[in-house]
């Protein structure tokens, strides 16, 4: 009974992480510049993975699955963000905005 | 089943930031593409070691996020402190 109800939680929370992870990649083809190509890509693509990691973590139920796969998620939580932060700026940087100010830099930043 | 599905929508996501990364105009563009075809990675790792119970692909999984994140940090440190001259297109010699 309980086993039937992992499995079917597991499974949803599966199909909603490859969902938003297709979502995802959609907005890194379908909007318009770098910078929200990155806000797509990164804040998504982590809500995806951290999904997809839980649902295979209460679809296996295993003791050997949980630390490794609660490993990944906590490394893709911490990691994400920091590299969403820096291609933000990679970003903003490629397109010639002064960084502090979000306007056209004058001389050669 | 449900493996078959994750399967086929990390597919399709993979197949999009392919496009992504020919046809990118900048390269920020290109490694923002980089970025969400090594996360459809390592869902398709996760894939793999569900449909054949072996945790052997989970330590693959682990490893390609770690490779993810220095990738990502190199590149983006990269574009970021490229000198620009006159067009975006002339910057990032690799």
């Amino acid at each position: 009974m309980t086993m039937e109800w992992t499995t079917v939680a597991g499974s949803a929370l599966i199909l909603i992480g490859a969902l938003l992870l297709l979502i995802a990649a959609w907005g890194v083809i379908c909007l318009p510049d770098a910078l929200s190509r990155q806000h797509a890509a990164t804040k998504a693509g982590t809500l995806a993975l951290a999904l997809v990691c839980l649902g295979a973590m209460l679809y296996m139920a295993d003791s050997a699955w949980t630390p490794r796969l609660l490993f990944i998620l906590v490394f893709l939580l911490w990691t994400l963000p920091v590299a969403s932060h820096l291609l933000a700026r990679a970003a903003m940087a490629e397109q010639g905005l002064d960084l502090t100010t979000g306007r056209p830099a004058q001389d050669g930043s | 089943m449900i493996i078959a599905l994750l399967v086929l929508l990390s597919g399709l996501a993979v197949a999009l930031a392919v496009y992504r990364i020919v046809s990118g105009p900048t390269h920020t563009d290109r490694v923002v593409a980089l970025d969400i075809l090594l996360a459809a990675g390592v869902a398709l790792c996760i894939a793999a070691a569900m449909l054949t119970e072996r945790t052997v692909f989970l330590d693959v999984a682990i490893g390609l996020s770690l490779v993810a994140f220095v990738a990502t940090m190199g590149w983006a440190r990269l574009i970021e402190r490229t000198p620009r001259s006159t067009a975006p297109e002339a910057g990032a010699k690799p």
